[in-house]
C-alpha cells in the first residue's frame, strides 16, 4: 500500500524546470532580490551625486585608491578560494574543502579590516554620516558610508555563514550541495563590490 | 547542480586573472583625464563586463539550465531599469515641486 503511495507521489512531483535544487533556487532568488536593493542605493546615490553642485573628490590615489585596489584583488581571490572549496567538495576531498573555506574566511575577514581601517581613517579625518571636512556636499558621507557599510554586513555576515557551513559540512550534517549554495552569496558579494569600486571610489578619486 | 560542460579549475584561474586586470585597467582610466561622460561610460561598461564575468563563470550561470537565466536575469534587469527611470520623480517629491 505505502509502495503504491509512495509510487503514485512520484508520479506527481514535477521535476525542476531549472534543473537545480530548491535551496540553490532561493539562493538565487536572494540574490536577484539583493542586487535590486544594492542597485537601489547605488541609483540613489548616483542620482544625489548628479544633483549636487559640490561634490567632493576625496580618494587620493596613496592610499585610498591602492587600499581600495588591494581590497578589490583580495575579494576576487576570495571567490577563488571559494571555486576551490566547490570543487574539493564535489571530488568528495572534505580535508580540503574545509581548507579552502577556512582561506576564504580569512581573505574576506582581511577585507573586513582594511575596511573598517580605512573608515577609521576618514572618522579621523573628519568624515561622517553628514559631515564632510572638505565644505562640500554632505550627501557624500552618507553614501559612501551607507552603501560601503551595507556592502560590509554582507561580507561580513558571509564571513559567518561560510563558518556556520564548513562546520555542518564538516560534522556530516550538511553536504556539498550546501557548500556550493552557500559560495553563491559569497561571489555576488564580489559581483556587487565589481560596481561599488568603480562608482563610489574611482569616480571620486582627486585627479 | 552545474552540468559536466563545467571547465577545470585552471579555466577559473584565468578568468580570476581577467577580472583582476579590467580592475586594474579601471584605476589607469581614472587618472588619464577623460572628458567627464567618456570617464563615467567607460567604468560602468567595464563594471558590467566584470559583473557578467563573475554571475556567467564564478556564479556557474553559464553552466545551468538556459531556464534558470531567463527567469531571473531579465526580470531583474527590468526591474533595475525602472528604478533607475522612477527614482527622479522621488527626489522631485522630495523637494515638493511635483509639476516640474
Amino acid at each position: 500500500m505505502s509502495e503504491t503511495h509512495a509510487g503514485t507521489h512520484a508520479a506527481l512531483m514535477e521535476a525542476s524546470p531549472f534543473g537545480i535544487q530548491s535551496k540553490k533556487l532561493a539562493m538565487w532568488l536572494f540574490i536577484a532580490s539583493d542586487a535590486v536593493t544594492f542597485g537601489a542605493v547605488l541609483f540613489g546615490y548616483s542620482f544625489l551625486r548628479v544633483g549636487s553642485l559640490d561634490w567632493s573628490y576625496p580618494f587620493k590615489f596613496s592610499p585610498s585608491i591602492i587600499n581600495a585596489f588591494i581590497m578589490t584583488v583580495i575579494l576576487l581571490t576570495s571567490s577563488l578560494t571559494m571555486l576551490a572549496g566547490v570543487f574539493a567538495a564535489k571530488a568528495g576531498n572534505k580535508a580540503r574543502c574545509l581548507a579552502w573555506m577556512g582561506v576564504t574566511m580569512l581573505l574576506g575577514a582581511i577585507f573586513a579590516i582594511l575596511h573598517l581601517r580605512e573608515w577609521f581613517h576618514m572618522f579621523d579625518e573628519g568624515w561622517g554620516l553628514f559631515k564632510n571636512p572638505l565644505g562640500g556636499s554632505a550627501d557624500f558621507g552618507a553614501g559612501f558610508f551607507g552603501i560601503t557599510g551595507l556592502h560590509l554586513t554582507h561580507v561580513v555576515s558571509g564571513v559567518i555563514a561560510l563558518a556556520v557551513v564548513a562546520l555542518g559540512y564538516n560534522s556530516g550534517r550538511l553536504d556539498k550541495n550546501h557548500v556550493e549554495t552557500t559560495s553563491l552569496y559569497w561571489h555576488f558579494v564580489d559581483f556587487v563590490w565589481m560596481f561599488v569600486f568603480p562608482i563610489v571610489y574611482l569616480m571620486n578619486a582627486a585627479r | 547542480m552545474a552540468s559536466e560542460r563545467e571547465p577545470g579549475f585552471k579555466f577559473y584561474v584565468g578568468i580570476w586573472i581577467v577580472m583582476i586586470c579590467i580592475a586594474g585597467l579601471e584605476v589607469i582610466l581614472t587618472y588619464q583625464h577623460l572628458p567627464g561622460r567618456t570617464f563615467v561610460g567607460a567604468l560602468l561598461i567595464l563594471a558590467f563586463v566584470e559583473g557578467g564575468i563573475a554571475i556567467m563563470y564564478f556564479m556557474h550561470m553559464k553552466y545551468e539550465s538556459p531556464n534558470l537565466f531567463w527567469t531571473l536575469v531579465p526580470i531583474t534587469i527590468f526591474v533595475l531599469f525602472m528604478l533607475d527611470h522612477i527614482w527622479p520623480d522621488a527626489l522631485r517629491l522630495a523637494r515638493m515641486n511635483m509639476f516640474r
